[in-house]
């Protein structure tokens, strides 16, 4: 068989394995879920509605047979250290949706999630390049025990961002499949304008691309299904592995910029890591209207959705598309970026 | 059009990254030459530090000036519920 059609059909089994079985695992975990009384209310409803929470597991089994499939596809070790990453930090958010870590032990836990995906560097020495490629400018000189650091650094930092965005039906599932396809399209150029780059690593991006296609259509408006921490996390460790393993840092960094604001709007304004639920004055409320309103409260904290409702009330699912504007003019950024970066 | 001041901190946060990343990588951590006494090895490390550090809290002061700056235009006028 030719190399190109062979390569084509494992890249189309790397999204279609996770897409399909998110489609066809989440419907009995989600009876599982109702049954064993495992819901949350969703608190921007009137009255709240109960649901299923959290259908992380799935998404990360899902992942995981999708970086199988690369892995043993396109015999790569890639793929086992975005999974050894993201599989911490699914243990780390199932963890926090059983029992409920505090706000300062969460990302301290998540550095494990940077420690295991780094480590596998000690095996593979090509895991990663060292060096960070700027639009036009080009490498910067290799530092590995710096970008080390760093990479390992953008675990906690990224999983949290990802966390954060995780307020609202569909906000998640959208925001995480808009930014993994900016992460796809720059990982892509990257390995179109670099010879002996792997297409492994292009590959090992589809997953996490699948998995959020297949769980918006649970979550989307009106949600069927949350993740949980034990989702999210995940995604957040998947896009900081694939960022570092694709070498499109700069990139990625811009794609997730209304999230990275989001975190350091929130973390400015309560002065550190909080739960949610212990934040002393609440960003928005709920009119008798159902419309959702910013606090005007001079403690409350700055996030991201009470800068946008400050433009105006909205209801659940227009905050969301304006949510989803702000993303992709992100990743109209980040793929310009990468086009600057890689296209000569 | 009600989304673009955020836009607008959006694309300036973006600009920040990507010249605070170069001025990093490009000028802080090649600051040399390496000295070979402990004393001005300490001292340059110290001011790599300082300087990394000025470019993260630049970063924030920006962002968090940006967004005082929307939220005193927009509070007068903050939607309320009609009753």
């Amino acid at each position: 068989m030719p190399s190109g059609l062979a390569d084509g059909g494992l890249l189309l089994l790397s999204f279609l394995v996770p897409f399909v079985s998110v489609l066809l695992g989440l419907p009995p975990f989600l009876k599982f879920l109702t049954e064993k009384g495992w819901t949350s209310e969703d608190v921007h409803k009137s009255p709240p509605a109960k649901v299923p929470e959290p259908v992380g597991p799935v998404l990360f089994v899902a992942a995981l047979l999708g970086e199988m499939v690369v892995a043993i596809g396109f015999q790569s070790w890639v793929p086992v250290a975005i999974t050894l990453g993201a599989g911490v930090a699914f243990i780390i958010g199932l963890a926090d949706d059983l029992f409920v870590l505090g706000g300062k032990t969460k990302p301290l836990l998540l550095v494990l999630a940077g420690v295991a995906f780094a480590g596998v560097v000690a095996f593979i020495p090509d895991l990663y390049q060292p060096v960070i490629t700027f639009p036009i400018l080009g490498d910067t000189a290799p530092h590995f025990f710096l970008y080390t650091l760093l990479a390992v650094a953008a675990f906690p930092v990224v999983s949290n961002a990802f966390n954060m965005m995780d307020a609202f039906n569909g906000e998640i599932s959208w925001f995480t499949l808009l930014t993994a396809l900016a992460l796809l399209v720059g990982v892509s150029l990257h390995a179109a304008y670099t010879s002996g780059f792997s297409l492994a690593r292009v590959a090992a991006t589809l997953p996490l691309l699948a998995v959020a296609a297949g769980f918006l259509l649970f979550n989307r408006y009106p949600s069927k299904a949350f993740d949980g921490d034990s989702g999210s996390l995940v995604f957040g460790a998947m896009f900081a592995g694939l960022a570092v393993t694709g070498g499109v840092e700069i990139a990625a960094i811009i794609a997730i910029v209304p999230a990275i604001l989001n975190s350091f709007y929130t973390l400015s304004s309560v002065r550190g890591f909080v739960e949610r639920s212990k934040m002393s004055s609440r960003p928005t409320y709920i009119g008798d209207d159902g419309l959702l309103y910013p606090s005007i409260e001079p403690n409350a904290p700055n996030t991201l959705i009470r800068l946008v409702l400050l433009a105006g009330a909205l209801s659940e699912k227009d905050l969301v598309r304006d949510l989803l504007y702000l993303t992709l003019v992100a990743c109209i950024f980040s793929v310009a970026t990468s086009v600057l970066t890689w296209v000569h | 059009m009600k989304l673009a001041p955020l836009f607008g901190i959006e694309a300036v946060a973006f600009l920040l990254i990507i010249a605070e990343t170069y001025l990093f990588f490009n000028l802080v951590v090649p600051l040399g030459p390496i000295p070979h006494s402990l004393p001005a090895y300490t001292g340059l490390a110290l001011l790599k530090l300082l300087l990394s550090l000025g470019l993260v809290a630049l970063w924030f002061v920006v962002m968090i000036g940006l967004t005082r700056i929307y939220v005193k235009a927009r509070i007068r006028n903050a939607p309320k519920p009609s009753s």
